[in-house]
């Protein structure tokens, strides 16, 4: 027990660099889901230039890992010009790269009602906009919130990759502390206690929400 | 950033030996995993302490970073004694953040060949291994290509995260050229596009894959 | 005054006769193909208000599009629709005889005016059975949420599932799911309803209820259009029957004449076949 003095010690700091996570990842995920209906949107019912442009952008997303994509914009914004803090340029990188799971998801969603919802709905003598709002994405919406929830989770554990350039959170306050204290395994195993409590309550109030939402499927 | 020819012809072996490193570690990985992963799947479907033990497992690894993972393998171990080289050090980490994923697929697959085809067998009189391997597992497969392809996909963009403990792939190489170069556009152009490359081709793989499978079935 | 009374009857006697001869749905000349196979060549029918055609025929024959080109769910490519003499999908230019297809907002008006059921996925599975009936009357018609909700409790009362107002349709049966999305098209006040094969994903023991939900309909003088594999059904509710097969109407006739003594081998070969399997 003597063995994780150093852990115990640096558990309060832990915590500090926790509220940093979840700040940065709630920061993210908001604009995140906001944008990735809104490509899910257009990826369903948008002209064909508008899909190719969303599917090249998907391309680049699926394929490019993430860490590479805020490296990049770590050397890249002091190029520019432009005077973004570091902390809403990682949360931007991250936005945009989630927002491409997290449409592909709402169109999965969308594209698995049978067609008879839409069919019923149009000969009810809805337009389009009606029907969406009142039929077809409240579907959507609950039959993408389990994915979007793990989407979610990844998000928080992606957030770990802004201390590789030089941000602070949760992993670069373990780090320091590992440095302080040369205790890696118990801090370090501290840490992931941490994101695991953090991800598996996201992951519990997820199944939760499966449950109550799914209620007519 | 001017398009320097020169620079060029001296970057691009020197990323494709990365992309060597990150070819090997990934593939490793999804070989270990494959096996690593079907042995976790089996061990949760049975009852008792190794079901629980299993299961245990999977919640660990999917809900902390792989980036502390890394940490607590690379440092961790050293410090207990036995270190691990960088490479190792993230073999091991890929291989037990993703076998949980690889099990979770498995699990899945399993899961959604429905019942009726284990009666179906039955019926006709099939003993237990006949309807394994000529029914049920035919199925499990065809229906696992697919998100093991994008599970492939994950582990090559997650290589990219072992340039934190110092391996030599394609991440850390983009990293120090960088560093030591002005063409930063370059550099990273370059990096994107072997990811794009290694990414794309896993992906194909896989389709040909389970068109191949879907034709033998 | 007494001129408007007299012009008032009048015109509500030249408007009579107007129209009982009017067709309720008319169809001429309809052709539609899917990529290089047509499904619909050349098909014309005409129902009359209060008329109950149904149309039977092999699979592949047409009906459902049929049906589905008629509230313009599936595109046309030749050929008129009317509902109670309003065009609907397209317009055609007197003069030029090229067709213009009508706005997204008036080809939604026109649905308004026509009742449709289908097989299977009907009802709306997010909202309970008085939201399903009372959404498109309230959103779309803009009535008062109260009034729809009044009518809805009617309708309900009328397929015989008072009872089931606040359920969602995933504890209904397939029968009473049926019978809560008839009621769902009939909120909309419709002047004619179609139905498509409705009783043939349900278990046999729920055809019956519905069966006799749409009976009531008929008999409260609604214009249908039914297709429908239930060959007794069939004969005991229309007042017309139509053979498809092909694209085409084969032929079309009173229902002991085209079940009894069809004219044609297709009709025969076919009926012969569902005779074999259960007899009528």
């Amino acid at each position: 027990m003597k063995e994780f003095g150093p852990l115990i010690h640096g558990f309060w700091y832990l915590l500090r660099g926790a509220e940093m996570t979840v700040l940065m990842a709630a920061s993210a995920a908001l604009p995140a889901t906001i944008l990735g209906v809104l490509l899910s949107l257009l990826h369903v019912f948008g002209g064909r230039l508008l899909r190719a442009a969303i599917l090249g952008y998907l391309f680049l997303i699926r394929g490019i890992p993430l860490l590479v994509l805020l490296t990049f914009v770590y050397y890249l914004m002091p190029l520019t010009g432009i005077d973004l803090p570091p902390f809403w340029g990682v949360v931007l990188v991250i936005s945009l790269y989630y927002a491409a799971f997290i449409s592909e998801v709402f169109r999965a969603g969308i594209l698995s009602l049978p067609q008879a919802q839409w069919d019923a709905a149009r000969s009810l003598g809805m337009t389009r906009g009606l029907l969406l709002q009142i039929v077809i994405l409240p579907q959507a919406l609950r039959l993408a919130a389990p994915p979007y929830v793990s989407l979610c989770v990844s998000l928080v554990k992606a957030t770990s990759l802004v201390s590789i350039v030089g941000l602070w959170e949760l992993t670069m306050a373990s780090r320091e502390v590992v440095e302080r204290t040369l205790a890696p395994f118990q801090i370090f195993i501290g840490a992931a206690a941490i994101y695991f409590f953090i991800c598996y309550t996201l992951a519990l109030y997820g199944r939760h929400l499966e449950r109550r939402v799914l209620v007519g499927h | 950033m001017p398009f320097d020819p020169h620079f060029i012809a001296r970057l691009i072996p020197a990323l494709l030996e990365g992309a060597a490193v990150t070819v090997e570690l990934a593939g490793l990985t999804m070989a270990i995993c494959l096996v690593w992963g079907l042995l976790v799947a089996l061990a949760q479907g049975v009852r008792g302490p190794l079901g629980w033990i299993a299961g245990g497992y999977i919640q660990l690894v999917r809900n902390t970073p792989l980036l502390i993972q890394l940490y607590l393998v690379y440092f961790g171990f050293s410090m207990a004694g036995f270190g691990l080289s960088g490479f190792a050090s993230g073999l091991l980490a890929l291989c037990a953040q993703n076998g949980g994923y690889v099990a979770e697929i498995y699990r899945g697959g399993l899961q959604s060949v429905s019942s009726r085809q284990f009666e179906a067998g039955r019926a006709l009189g099939m003993r237990r291994w006949t309807l394994y391997t000529t029914v049920i597992l035919p199925q499990v497969i065809a229906r696992v290509i697919p998100p093991l392809t994008n599970q492939s996909i994950a582990i090559i963009k997650d290589t990219s995260q072992v340039a934190a403990i110092a391996v030599m792939e394609i991440m850390k190489i983009t990293e120090v050229w960088v560093e030591t170069s002005a063409n930063t556009y370059d550099v990273f152009l370059g990096a994107a596009l072997i990811y794009l490359a290694l990414t794309s081709i896993a992906g194909l793989v896989g389709k040909l894959t389970e068109r191949r499978l879907a034709f033998a079935q | 005054m007494e001129g408007t009374l007299n012009d008032a009857s009048s015109s509500a006697i030249e408007l009579a006769p107007t129209r009982q001869q009017r067709p309720m749905l008319e169809i001429v000349g309809l052709r539609k193909r899917f990529g290089v196979v047509e499904v619909l060549r050349d098909v014309s029918l005409a129902v009359s208000p209060g008329e109950v055609v149904v149309v039977i025929g092999p699979s592949g024959s047409g009906k459902t599009t049929l049906l589905r080109c008629t509230n313009l769910l599936e595109e046309y490519d030749h050929g008129t629709i009317m509902i109670d003499g309003e065009p609907i999908g397209y317009r055609i230019d007197g003069r030029s005889g090229r067709r213009a297809r009508m706005s997204e907002r008036e080809i939604a008006r026109a649905r308004e005016r026509i009742g449709m059921v289908f097989q299977s996925f009907n009802l709306f599975p997010h909202m309970n059975v008085l939201q399903n009936i009372v959404a498109a009357p309230v959103r779309v018609k803009r009535i008062e949420r109260r009034q729809a909700e009044a009518r809805a409790r009617e309708l309900l009362a009328m397929v015989g599932l008072s009872d089931k107002a606040t359920e969602h349709p995933i504890r209904l049966s397939g029968g009473q799911q049926q019978r809560v999305a008839i009621a769902r098209a009939l909120a909309m006040d419709p002047k004619i309803m179609l139905f498509d094969e409705i009783t043939s994903a349900l278990d046999p023991e729920l055809v019956g209820e519905v069966l006799a939900a749409m009976q009531q309909l008929a008999s409260d003088g609604m214009t249908m259009v039914v297709v429908t594999h239930e060959m007794s059904f069939a004969r005991d509710i229309a007042d017309r029957i139509v053979f498809m097969d092909g694209g085409v109407i084969v032929e079309e006739g009173k229902p002991d004449q085209l079940l009894f003594g069809p004219q044609t081998e297709r009709v025969r070969a076919f009926l012969k076949r569902y005779n074999d399997r259960y007899r009528i």
